[in-house]
């Protein structure tokens, strides 16, 4: 059974906020997707480990450099910036 | 037969009988038109178009060869990133957001002068099955309009289904390229999980996610993926085409062609569906195949396995949204972690947020080993009892949704029995096997009915090849055109 | 009631590659901010990480050199927190198939410090706060790390000052990192409990942060240590936190969470493939360590007789370490060799980081050709010194200082005139002599030296000097 502690808790990791108007639905909706979840547990497990799909290993790159972006590249979708830097400022 | 739209405008600009200019001027026009009832399009680029149009025009009065993709008037996904035009995967959380770089199919496809009319709609983040989960409203069905074009996809099929695009990218992560292909009455290929980069694709579950084409034609399915399966250092899971070119293959004789269909497929799904896939039967029998009909239990908890496993990987995925380095944020804070509370919270919508939450419930201390890491164990299940069963038959068939469009407005109400319609799609997104939805034919209600056509990893020829036969041999019987779009 | 420590280290190592972790981008310090990225390390969507080669030879070395098993298999992690210096929302890390574990580092006292593990990561950006204002720059964003995690074996602060400093010498031989602890490219966390001395019982612990100087872990871990016995003796508990220490307070304080709970829901990344190292591939690591300083002292003080001291700071700098070997290679006396490095050259590199870079105008050879000249009996060490300050000063060879006539030796009869002027030309020192102060001989013989340039043998010219004046 999830709760709505269990929501706020899973909200909070999650960064979101759930409006108090909005939690009954979401704790609602939350159990009823994990019971749905739930019945994977009446599958036995063979206990067959998951690596990746085409079992593939090793694909590295080799260290060398490459130029980095310009820099109003990098900062040109962002909302705010200031010297060079990406800025969140105090409040707004 | 149904006949080859990329070949068929390919010869024409070849040919001289249309320029490439009036080539795509007459696509502008059909989007400006259709895409009022269609939705299909968030992002129309008649510029980048048209400078591209008039290069490979230049190039075919200059009496050089064009290669098969280019100057074809195409459409891309809203979540494959494309340098300078806005990709938001249809949610405001990535509102204005235009990537500084471009995703390797779109890199590969622009340098063979590929014609990129707009980005098309989809279920934000690529989380729904109806494409009205998108911030700009869903995509309509360009067969009636009162129905979806289904998910997430839904705007490239659309486009294509509508006449309003040759062909266009999509992503498939548990069935999203096919369903909407089948709600569309086109073809639609999940290629195999690292045929294709997915460098550039705004991820939703990397481990399931895959680009793949849509198009009118099994042929031109082929030609696209041709195009884009390629090995790319820059995607760790990349592997890229094994053997030679899908096109190579087609039209290979199947006689002796063992077509497997797993019985737990057609649990469920509606009669005129179930008619469908057993005339097809019918059609691979007179074509010379065999017909096997087996078990696979394992299928059965393919669907909450799929659920546990791509909203945990999204959850992550999605964390990296906080208003900082792009896209939306809020307007108003007390500090920083509220900031990215609020940006999250403004901008995410309701089943956007519904899967980030329960990704990280299945991955929180306490419910990891009950969840995500059973899933996975059981995803190692579904590998096996997949890979057992292309011993006994070369490709599987099974229908691709289990009915026909969802009326608008209909699958938001009900998320879970919404979920439950994914049913046939996820098991070759769990499995990373290829897939192809193909038409063949049409429910009570006129709207088109899709069968999946499923091959072994990195087998896309044959997968390509029994549908392009099937195809072949029914002709225009499974085929309708939309009134929408534009007919040459 | 008497205390002990019990402390254990999870210390933070920048590698020495040249690019990122993930991708192509400068590893290099400093640079203006955001200068040194890409869509991948400022984690654009859509983009993908590809492992750097370099990083996992490099902790693959760095577990070697720690006496680690490595694991042939291995894998990476997500660990998932929301900070704005981390632009995934997830720091891509090994959870619980690190590439090396069960190692140790053995203190000079025969301790060995256990180390649980070895892992590697990328490094975060940074924030800079400006008035409540907060700027980003993911310069360093991206970077390699390796986590080496250790036991909580330490049990005091000398203990602790030791194992860090042979951890930075170990990588720095290695040649896997610079770890400089100015520039965070090696950083400390230490966790500390006390209990009851002769208890086995473990007590609550804290864990002090990002630590960026041994002498700061010595005070903090001091600070906290009676902090924790004064807190028990005056009926207290020792709270489990995450302390920040101030250097200038000398203090510790509660430092706030980055997350309230943490849960950092750590699952495998999708994006990124098995490790797999072959037992061939770590044997051919294994070829590539180097003699590690302590076990070079050992060598220098056993085989070559050197005292404990010199062979000690001989050994603790792997550039140091080469030019002795190499300019003493061969030679009669290694001591010599010894003595003008410790002596000549040491002077002239004053800082931990002077020796660390070890930039001198001559190379091992030259020195070498200094030595042999002294072997040969053709100069001696007082003119072989002044020639090699000449040396230091201009990185010329020795033979440009020395003459013919220099080597040439100086015969009996010359060395008497000498001594016999030095005698003549200094009559008050004769006279000291004479009225039984035995050093001014001394400057009598430093007369000699001088005027023969260094050629005459110093002892011969004081019995000399000594008979012409009592005869």
């Amino acid at each position: 059974m999830v709760t709505h502690d269990d929501v706020i808790a899973i909200a909070r990791l999650s960064k979101l906020y759930i409006a108090e108007d909005e939690l009954d639905e979401m704790t609602k909706a939350m159990d009823d997707i994990i019971k749905f979840a739930d019945t994977i547990n009446n599958a036995a497990d063979e206990g067959i480990e998951f690596d990746n799909i085409n079992n593939l290993s090793n694909a590295f790159r080799e260290d060398e450099v490459v130029t980095s972006y310009d820099r109003e590249e990098i900062l040109k979708n962002a909302n705010d910036i200031d010297e060079g830097h990406f800025l969140v400022r105090k409040r707004v | 037969m149904a006949e080859s739209l990329i070949k068929k405008y390919s010869d024409m600009l070849n040919n001289k009988e249309i320029t490439c200019v009036e080539l795509t001027e007459k696509f502008l026009n059909a989007i400006d038109t259709a895409n009022k009832d269609l939705n299909a399009y968030v992002t129309v680029t008649p510029e980048t178009a048209l400078e591209t149009a008039k290069a490979v025009d230049k190039k075919i009065a200059d009496g050089q060869a064009l290669s098969p993709l280019e100057g074809i008037p195409m459409t891309l996904k809203d979540n494959i990133s494309t340098k300078g035009i806005e990709t938001t995967c249809c949610s405001k959380i990535l509102e204005g957001y235009k990537p500084i770089y471009n995703a390797t199919v779109w890199e590969t496809l622009s340098a063979q002068n590929a014609v990129l009319l707009g980005k098309t709609n989809m279920d934000e983040f690529a989380m729904g099955s109806s494409c009205e989960t998108s911030c700009f409203g869903g995509a309509a069905n360009p067969h009636n309009i009162d129905h979806v074009a289904g998910g997430s996809s839904g705007g490239v099929a659309s486009a294509v289904g509508g006449n309003i695009a040759v062909y266009g990218l999509g992503s498939d992560t548990g069935g999203s390229i096919r369903q909407p292909a089948s709600f569309c009455g086109i073809v639609g290929l999940k290629p195999t999980y690292g045929a294709v980069s997915r460098f550039g694709l705004i991820a939703y579950a990397s481990s399931l996610d895959q680009i793949g084409p849509v198009t009118t034609t099994v042929e031109d399915s082929a030609i696209v993926f041709d195009a884009i399966s390629a090995y790319d250092k820059m995607d760790s899971t990349s592997r890229g085409r094994v053997g030679a070119p899908v096109t190579d293959t087609l039209k290979n004789d199947i006689k002796g062609m063992k077509i497997g269909i797993p019985r737990e497929y057609l649990e469920g799904v509606r009669d005129e569906v179930r008619v469908c896939i057993d005339k097809a039967c019918e059609v691979y029998k007179s074509l010379g195949a065999e017909i096997v009909y087996f078990d696979l239990p394992a299928l059965k908890y393919a669907l909450p396995v799929y659920y546990i496993l791509a909203c945990a990987e999204a959850s992550s995925n999605l964390g990296r949204y906080d208003g900082i380095r792009y896209g939306y944020r809020t307007s108003s804070y007390k500090d920083v972690n509220e900031m990215i509370c609020k940006t999250r919270s403004e901008g995410f919508g309701g089943e956007v947020k519904r899967r980030i939450l329960l990704g990280t419930y299945v991955l929180s201390a306490g419910y990891y080993d009950a969840y995500y890491k059973k899933a996975q164990n059981l995803r190692g299940s579904i590998v096996r009892a997949f890979d057992n069963s292309f011993t006994c038959c070369d490709v599987i068939l099974a229908p691709t949704v289990p009915m026909t469009a969802f009326e608008k407005g209909s699958a938001i109400s009900d998320p879970i029995e919404t979920y439950l319609t994914d049913i046939c799609t996820v098991p070759v997104n769990i499995a990373g096997l290829p897939g192809v939805s193909v038409p063949c034919g049409f429910g009570e209600n006129g709207l088109p009915i899709g069968m999946q056509i499923i091959g072994n990893k990195f087998c896309e020829g044959t997968v390509l090849n029994a549908a392009w036969q099937y195809e072949n041999a029914v002709g225009s019987e499974v085929f309708k055109a939309s009134e929408y779009g534009v007919k040459l | 009631m008497k205390y002990e420590m019990v402390a254990g280290f999870e210390t933070h190592i920048e590698l020495a590659t040249n690019t990122k972790i993930f991708c192509s981008c400068t590893t290099k310090f400093g640079g203006d901010p955001n200068t040194h990225c890409c869509p991948i390390c400022i984690g654009l969507p859509g983009t993908l990480p590809k492992l750097n080669r370099q990083v996992v030879k490099y902790a693959i070395m760095a577990g070697l050199a720690t006496n680690c098993e490595i694991a042939n298999i291995s894998k990476m992690d997500r660990k998932n927190y929301c900070y704005p210096d981390l632009p995934k929302a997830y720091q891509i890390s090994q959870y619980d198939k690190p590439l090396c574990e069960h190692g140790y580092v053995q203190l000079s006292s025969g301790k060995k410090i256990r180390l649980t593990r070895i892992h590697i990561e990328e490094d975060a950006g940074k924030l800079i706060h400006k008035r409540g204002d907060t700027y980003i720059d993911y310069n360093r964003g991206g970077v390699p790390l390796i986590e080496i995690v250790s036991e909580p074996d330490i049990s005091s602060v000398e203990e602790a000052k030791e194992y860090v400093e042979r951890l930075q010498q170990i990588m720095r031989f290695i040649g896997i990192s610079d770890c400089k602890m100015q520039e965070g490219s090696m950083r400390c966390d230490v966790n500390i409990s006390v209990r009851p001395e002769g208890s086995t019982k473990l007590g609550t612990r804290t864990e002090i942060k990002n630590m960026n100087s041994i002498t700061f872990i010595g005070k903090a871990m001091e600070y906290e240590f009676s902090r924790q016995v004064d807190l028990i003796e005056s009926g207290g508990k020792v709270e489990q936190q995450t302390l920040r220490y101030d250097d200038v307070t000398n203090t510790t304080s509660s430092m706030r969470g980055k997350e309230d709970a943490n849960d950092y829901r750590y699952f495998r990344d999708p994006d990124l493939v098995t490790i797999s190292v072959t037992d061939e591939e770590i044997d051919e690591l294994r070829k590539m360590i180097p003699e590690l300083p302590f076990e070079k002292a050992q060598r220098y003080a056993d085989e070559l007789g050197l005292n404990e001291k010199d062979a000690q700071n001989l050994a603790k700098y792997r550039k140091i370490a080469e030019f002795f070997e190499e300019s003493s290679e061969g030679i009669r006396n290694p001591k010599t060799a010894a003595n003008f490095i410790i002596g000549q050259i040491f002077r002239r590199l004053e800082t931990e980081n002077d020796k660390e870079e070890f930039n001198i105008a001559i190379s091992a050879q030259q020195l070498k050709e200094l030595i042999k000249l002294i072997d040969d009996g053709k100069i001696k060490n007082n003119l072989a010194k002044t020639t090699l300050e000449k040396m230091l000063d201009t990185g010329k060879s020795a033979k440009e200082f020395i003459s013919e006539s220099d080597m040439a030796g100086m015969d009996e009869n010359t060395l008497i005139e000498l001594c016999k002027k030095a005698v003549e030309s200094n009559p008050k020192a004769v006279a000291d002599f004479k009225n039984g102060k035995q050093k001014a001989i001394k400057s009598l013989v430093g007369f000699v030296m001088k005027e023969s340039r260094g050629k005459a043998d110093a002892a011969l010219a004081e019995a000399k000097i000594a008979e012409i004046i009592g005869g």
